[in-house]
């Protein structure tokens, strides 16, 4: 049996949240399967944090430490992971579904002619062989998926599990690696533009989707509701996409993570990038005309019907109701 | 320059989507295809940059018979050629089955420029684009919002969380998979449509390429074992009544949180 390679991410100076949670997931299947767990931290100046990383719960941890990888880049990244499969000789390697988990993990895969599976919220252990539970059709269905052999290289959709915290044994080992010419260079990372309106400061949000299906909708349907509560309007990508409402906007992994007192979701199917962005606020109101759509999983209150016909009347009862 | 595209038919976003018999796909009769969304904001990108300094679009699609209309749609748009691998040989292929047959055709093609959508919208996988760049071992990037082409190289800014960016520059031949919201993408126009009628759609098969018993759902590493709505969990309370009822127990539960 192979072991199970986690390739933890640093940002902001530590390691990732995310990364913990892929220990989670790796101890699981170690546990059930007698894998042993192994890690590898990847950038410059990260020994100390390959060091927190192997006591809880990371095992031998591969420290990547180089200079080719103080910034991000997916030659270097893909590199480092290479390295370590190659000292570690894992049949299960655990990335997070993260933009550098989009960049390398499949690029794994293909050059290890292995098994890819991403963005999973779970892996079960049957029969010995491993399961992996994600979702299709952003988020309408679910699956199980089983890959025919080893290896395999997974992702895992951050948030899907609990961090790992508990205190372990483990150890580092430094790990050298060659990056070649020509590959992707990095030149700059932008922040995100300040620009507009700061959802994050709002008490209340109106938000709408694709179906409303233009910027005169928002302003006929959505933009009433906002006015008469005193709330901010919010959106789902698709109509920051189109171009109806300005980028800041846009709630979700891609845009703001928003905590209102209360969020109204009018038309919008709740895929988990919108849904990373808004399920922690006070109250969710979801309004929808299918009763399956996954905005109800998340959801305090549901309204099965047309946003065309609930919201004005809403936006009616709102202003009556303040008289 | 030369640019391939590779573009998906998923079923259009607004399908109702059942899951059929054996539990492992959805039920595909009588639901409506369209291109996907990210493939479609990839081939804008290429016709950008072939309206901005001439080249060559070459659309290429792994499916039935039914994405011939999306590839005339394509080609209705302005791509210049169209490969569809069409070989039952190729169904139930996995991610890496698919990146194989694409690579097969890019070898012939040796374009500059390789796009894909970042990820399919029916089984959101995101990793075909990435597979091909490595099994034709050219640099790629993912989640391209801007891209720009000066000497020989190409400027992608890509998208990060929360809305981030990252500028990257990668030397040709390369492969960029696309990001939504990337461009506006163009509609096939009239005469682009009676155009394209001229335009070849080149139909390959499994082992035209060379790829026999190498792909397909023999060949495939991950199977899907089943496919379901997902489980309830506690869920909205969902509220009954007509809609002025139901307006009327929203109005009170605002009210009952303070907001009003
Ligand atoms: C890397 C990445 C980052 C992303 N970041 C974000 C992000 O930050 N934010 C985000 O929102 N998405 C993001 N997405 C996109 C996400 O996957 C979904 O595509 C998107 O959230 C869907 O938006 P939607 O709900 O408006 O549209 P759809 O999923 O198309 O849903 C439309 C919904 O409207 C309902 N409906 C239609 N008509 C009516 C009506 N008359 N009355 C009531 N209901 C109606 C339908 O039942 C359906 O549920 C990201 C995707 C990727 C890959
Ligand atoms: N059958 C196919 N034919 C052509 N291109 C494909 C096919 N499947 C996937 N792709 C490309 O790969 C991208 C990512 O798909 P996926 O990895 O399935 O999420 C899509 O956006 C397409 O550009």
């Amino acid at each position: 049996m192979g072991s199970i390679l986690v390739v933890a991410e640093i940002q902001k100076g530590k390691v990732r949240e995310a990364s913990y949670e892929l220990v989670s997931f790796a101890r699981k299947v170690g546990e059930a399967t007698g894998r042993e767990v192994k890690s590898l931290v990847l950038g410059q100046g990260v020994s100390g944090l390959a060091e927190e990383l192997s006591k809880k719960g990371g095992g031998e941890v591969f420290a990547a430490d180089d200079a080719a990888l103080a910034n991000y880049n997916a030659g270097g990244h893909f590199a480092a992971v290479k390295a370590a499969i190659d000292a570690a000789a894992p049949d299960l390697i655990l990335l997070s579904n993260t933009p550098s988990g989009w960049d390398v993990a499949p690029r794994v895969a293909a050059t290890l002619d292995a098994a890819f599976v991403s963005d999973c919220f779970d892996i079960e252990v049957d029969g010995g062989e491993l399961v992996f539970l994600r979702r299709f059709f952003n988020g309408k269905l679910d699956a199980r998926l089983r890959p025919a052999g080893l290896p395999i290289v997974a992702t895992m959709q951050p948030g899907a599990t609990a961090a790992f915290s508990a205190a372990s044994e483990g150890k580092v080992t430094p790990l050298s690696i060659t990056v070649g010419e020509g590959g992707t260079k990095f030149i700059e990372v932008k922040a995100a533009s300040a620009k507009g309106v700061d959802l994050t400061k709002a008490e209340i949000i109106i938000s709408g989707g694709r179906s409303l299906g233009g910027p005169e909708k928002f302003e006929e349907v959505i933009k009433p509701l906002a006015d008469a509560l005193g709330g901010a309007m919010g959106a789902s990508r698709p109509v920051v996409d189109a171009g109806w409402l300005p980028h800041a906007h846009q709630v979700g992994s891609s845009g703001q993570v928003v905590s209102p007192k209360l969020y109204v979701a009018c038309g919008i199917s709740g895929a988990i990038q919108h849904l990373v962005g808004m399920k922690s606020s006070n109250f969710i109101i979801a309004i929808n005309k299918d009763p399956d759509a996954p905005i109800f999983e998340v959801a305090n209150l549901g309204v099965v019907g047309d946003l065309f016909e609930v919201v004005p009347k809403l936006t009616e009862a709102v202003k009556t109701a303040k008289g | 320059m030369k640019i391939m595209v590779c573009i998906k038919q998923v079923p259009h976003q607004d399908a109702r989507l059942d899951v059929k018999g054996d539990g492992t796909w959805i039920q595909e009769e009588g639901i409506k295809f369209e291109i996907n969304q990210y493939d479609q904001n990839a081939l804008e990108a290429a016709l950008q940059l072939k309206d901005a300094s001439g080249g060559e679009v070459v659309v290429v699609s792994v499916g039935p018979e039914r994405v011939t209309q999306s590839l005339r749609t394509a080609l209705g748009m302005g791509a210049d050629r169209a490969v569809h691998v069409k070989d039952p040989e190729a169904d139930g292929s996995d991610p890496l089955g698919i990146a194989k047959i694409l690579a097969a055709v890019a070898k012939a093609e040796s374009p500059d420029l390789l796009f894909t959508g970042f990820m399919s919208d029916d089984g959101n996988i995101a990793a075909v684009g990435p597979m091909l760049a490595a099994l034709l071992d050219v640099p790629h990037t993912t989640t391209a919002v801007s891209l720009k082409h000066e000497n020989g190289s190409i400027q992608v800014e890509r998208e990060l969380e929360g809305g981030a960016l990252e500028v990257v520059e990668l030397k040709t031949p390369c492969l960029v998979t696309t990001q939504t919201g990337m461009n506006q993408v163009r509609y096939a126009s009239l005469k682009g449509i009676m155009a394209a009628k001229k335009k070849t759609i080149d139909v390959k098969t499994v082992a035209d390429l060379g790829l026999a018993g190498q792909v397909g759902a023999g060949a495939a590493k991950v199977k899907i074992e089943k496919l379901y709505l997902p489980a309830k969990g506690q869920g909205a309370e969902i509220l009954s009544g007509s809609v002025d009822e139901v307006v009327g127990k929203l109005v009170g539960k605002i009210k009952e949180l303070g907001l009003l």
